[in-house]
């Protein structure tokens, strides 16, 4: 199978989701939910910012806040019932209280400048508002009408402004007083005192109007119905009162809230009803983690907070948020965004027809390792919607094949040049075959081959053996095609084998080969037989991680280490272990796709560990050595066979190759024999640094000096003296510069480009 | 698109030979191409048997920032 290049000018889309499928899984995603305070209360104010913005000393900025959410915030602080307090999540702690929320208001209202400036200037409206009777409700929709812009009256008994605040919050200390006062006699509402409220006068003077609130006392006065429950609108009186059941400060604020709601759609001869969105207080979804909470009891509010007591309450709040999966994803911290917002951006940037997709590089670079889906509490699963995304972009031919075309070829590689299926000599079927992986002949081609001599040699009924790739690769590309022909070719295999069981030493393998056969973990056959001969039985202190691979599989997990308990591993286990753990950078093929994501995430997985590094996955082996950390395969322990440093990516070809023909030879007694180069072919060292940054392989060198061979086009580079020359293999032109004598060719660089280049 | 607009030109200023013909490389016509899009541009060619010279800090440079936003297309 061949991969060609695609078109940037076919436009083609599929889409990724319907709208109920996009919803079902933004939905799980309660990272944006409101905090549980914020929640509780009716006026949805945002108790945890107020609590962040106080704990930092800014009491201006969060006043400000309480100043936007209602008029006399003063009022509101002093006399507010505080559902929020009761559903502080910090209650639910053994010997732990929930933060004082009222008394950080109360504190931020004293302590906080009040905001100064005239704020944008504001036309005021054409519809006119008047507002009966003095109660709280009364007085806060006054002042909610005239912050609205509408011309507002306010018809009153009391004599004056203070006979009026003492009847509406009559609750209210000296000093708070004074401020309400002062901010009543600042708002712009023509207020009439003295006014005797009979339901004539009431009557008369609503006409006047556009808009009209009244109090419960006017209310039964005009004897008016009750008014409806959620608009708080009167039909027959045409006046906005609060409902029988209304009492209490924070609820007066509430209805006040609500009418102006309906002010606003009467004002513009809609029904109170309609848009209103969501009202009131609500349950919240969120998650938020306990488990680091240390137990700690409220200031207490001797009058009224200090700023430094203040600040020490709001310090208690632990700011609830649900970040259970970026804690333990680098693909997620790097984008900086949470799963619903990824899915959007995801879902858009496949819905592209024409023009840039700048999500590409993050649909490619997840791991696909499903950790989102164990460390969200709804168990997000990012994982299926970036595959998906794969899989949409290659049906549409939006999926550029620079980013998977290196590793498609290996598994092209693996299961060509470098495949061998075969039965146990002397067996035409058998009962077992040994399925290494790709990455265990590339990275530890000799625990390879002693874990099969071991298998044959102490496992009866015949053991074949199947050098391979699974299919991973080209399932994770969204290439499902050649991830089809692999599994026939696989399937064929072991059908040839009569249907044997799998040893498995991978658990990305035993997952993908699930369905072909029955497949077992060859630590399993390890643990049964029992270590063989020579095994060590004192490794000491190493660090095992677990592999994404066997995310859900407790059985493997447990056999691991109980195997490696056996060699005397003193296990540690990393802080995200088990289900929990993060894939290395290797899944998903996002090292290919972006190194510098795979970088991050085989960082975020070695966090703070040191000494040996204990995998039973190779590319978790390959990747924490490649990262600088001393990293081993449980077989290379089992077996003696430690790799060393990991091989580079022509070497893990030539061990691939090496090691199929050493069983060819030494098993099968079949020599496969290598022509030898006829020329000679060195490579410096600074030009296989370069190759191996840039994924060129020894072979595509030798195909262009081949090539060089042949045709003898090469370019001069008159001051250096060196030769240029270039082939082109598949999508990609390769470049090689080097010296040419008697012998041969000495490269020194190495480049590539995927662009095609002719003359004009 | 104008036919005779460049986007990216070098001269070998005699500093390249084809070692194949013996002869300078000269400055002439070449096309980029990929993915369906084509970019006219003038590089170091032998005017004789037509090698194109791509410099490595070219590949590594415009050609691949180019092949990236494309394959993003």
């Amino acid at each position: 199978m061949d991969f060609t290049e695609r078109s940037t000018r076919a436009y083609r889309t599929k889409m990724l989701y319907t709208k109920e499928e996009l919803a079902a899984r933004e939905s799980l995603c309660v990272h944006e939910q409101p905090a549980f305070c914020t929640a509780a209360c009716p006026l949805r104010l945002d108790a945890r910012e107020l609590t962040r913005l106080t704990a930092e000393g800014d009491f201006s900025a969060a006043r400000a806040m309480l100043e936007r959410a209602a008029p006399f915030a003063r009022i509101l602080a002093a006399g507010c019932e505080h559902p929020c307090t009761e559903k502080c999540r910090l209650n639910e702690v053994p010997g732990c209280e929930g933060v004082n929320i009222p008394a950080l208001e109360r504190a931020t209202m004293r302590h906080g400048q009040k905001r100064t400036g005239r704020g944008l200037l504001r036309f005021k409206k054409k519809k006119t508002a008047a507002v009966f009777g003095a109660e709280l409700f009364t007085l806060v929709v006054a002042a909610e009408l005239a912050g609205k812009s509408y011309p507002t009256a306010f018809y009153v008994a009391e004599p004056d402004a203070e006979g009026l605040l003492s009847r509406c919050a009559p609750f209210l200390g000296e000093e708070d007083f004074s401020a309400a006062l002062d901010e009543l006699k600042s708002l712009d509402i023509a207020v009439s005192y003295g006014c005797e409220l009979t339901r004539e006068f009431i009557a008369a003077e609503r006409e006047k109007y556009d808009l009209a609130a009244v109090s419960r006392e006017c209310l039964a006065a005009l004897d008016a119905w009750e008014p409806d429950g959620v608009t708080l609108y009167c039909e027959g009186a045409r006046v906005l009162a609060r409902p029988r059941d209304g009492e209490g400060v924070l609820r007066a604020f509430y209805d006040a809230r609500r009418a102006g709601v309906s002010a606003d759609r009467l004002a513009q001869g809609m029904s109170p009803a309609n848009s209103r969105g969501e009202e009131g207080a609500m349950e919240s979804r969120l998650y938020t983690d306990l488990s680091a909470v240390k137990p700690s009891q409220s200031v207490q509010e001797n009058g009224a907070y200090t700023p430094e007591e203040a600040q020490t309450e709001a310090q208690r709040c632990i700011q609830c948020e649900c970040v259970e999966c970026i804690k333990g994803c680098a693909w997620m911290q790097h984008y900086g965004k949470f799963p619903r917002v990824l899915t959007r951006e995801i879902y858009n940037n496949v819905g592209i027809i024409m023009g840039d997709h700048m999500f590409n590089g993050a649909i490619n670079s997840c791991a696909l390792c499903k950790q989102c889906t164990v460390t969200c509490p709804n168990g997000y699963d990012m994982a299926e919607i970036c595959l998906s995304a794969r899989r949409n972009m290659v049906a549409t031919g939006k999926m550029s094949l620079a980013v998977h075309e290196f590793a498609l070829y290996d598994q092209l590689f693996s299961n060509g040049e470098a495949f061998l299926a075969r039965a146990q000599p002397g067996f035409e079927s058998c009962e077992y075959v040994f399925f290494p992986g790709c990455q265990a002949g590339a990275d530890a081609p000799e625990a390879v081959w002693r874990c099969y001599a071991d298998l044959r040699a102490r496992l009866g009924g015949g053991v074949g053996i199947i050098l391979g790739c699974c299919g991973i690769m080209s399932h994770w590309a969204g290439r499902e095609e050649l991830y089809e022909e692999t599994r026939a070719q696989l399937a064929a295999a072991l059908e040839a084998m009569g249907r044997p069981k799998i040893i498995t030493a991978c658990p990305t393998c035993a997952g993908a080969l699930s369905g072909l056969g029955e497949c077992v973990g060859v630590w399993d056959v390890l643990l049964s037989l029992g270590l063989p001969e020579g095994a060590p039985s004192a490794c000491g202190a190493v660090t095992l991680h677990d592999a994404c691979g066997a995310r859900g599989d407790g059985h493997t997990q447990r056999a691991v280490r109980e195997l490696a308990a056996r060699l005397g591993c003193e296990v540690t286990e990393p802080e995200y272990s088990g289900d929990r753990a993060p894939c290395c950078g290797y899944g998903g093929l996002a090292g290919y796709a972006k190194p510098e994501v795979a970088k991050e995430m085989t960082e975020l997985a070695l966090r703070g560990a040191s000494g040996v590094q204990l995998t039973y996955c190779m590319g978790c082996r390959d990747r924490y050595a490649r990262a600088g950390a001393e990293s081993v395969h449980i077989l290379e322990l089992v077996y003696g066979a430690g790799a060393g440093s990991p091989p580079g990516i022509s070497e893990k070809r030539r061990n691939r190759l090496e090691l199929r023909r050493r069983l060819l030879r030494e098993l099968w007694g079949e020599d496969e024999m290598q022509k030898p180069l006829d020329f000679r072919l060195d490579i410096t060292d600074e030009a296989r640094a370069l190759m191996e940054e840039r994924m060129i392989l020894d072979t595509d060198v030798l195909s262009v000096m081949r090539h060089y061979r042949e045709s003898g086009e090469a370019v001069l580079e008159n001051d250096t003296g060196l030769l240029v020359t270039r082939h082109r293999i598949g999508n990609v032109t390769f470049w090689c510069k080097f010296t040419e004598d008697e012998s041969g060719y000495t490269v020194v660089r190495a480049y590539s480009h995927r662009m095609t280049i002719e003359t004009r | 698109m104008d036919e005779q607009k460049s986007y990216y030109v070098i001269d070998p200023e005699g500093k390249l030979t084809c070692h194949k013909c013996g002869v300078p490389l000269v400055k002439a016509n070449a096309v980029f191409g990929y993915l369906d899009n084509a970019f006219p541009v003038e590089l170091p060619v032998c005017p004789k048997c037509g090698f194109v010279y791509v410099p490595e800090d070219l590949a590594l440079g415009k050609v691949l920032s180019v092949e990236k936003v494309l394959e993003d297309k």
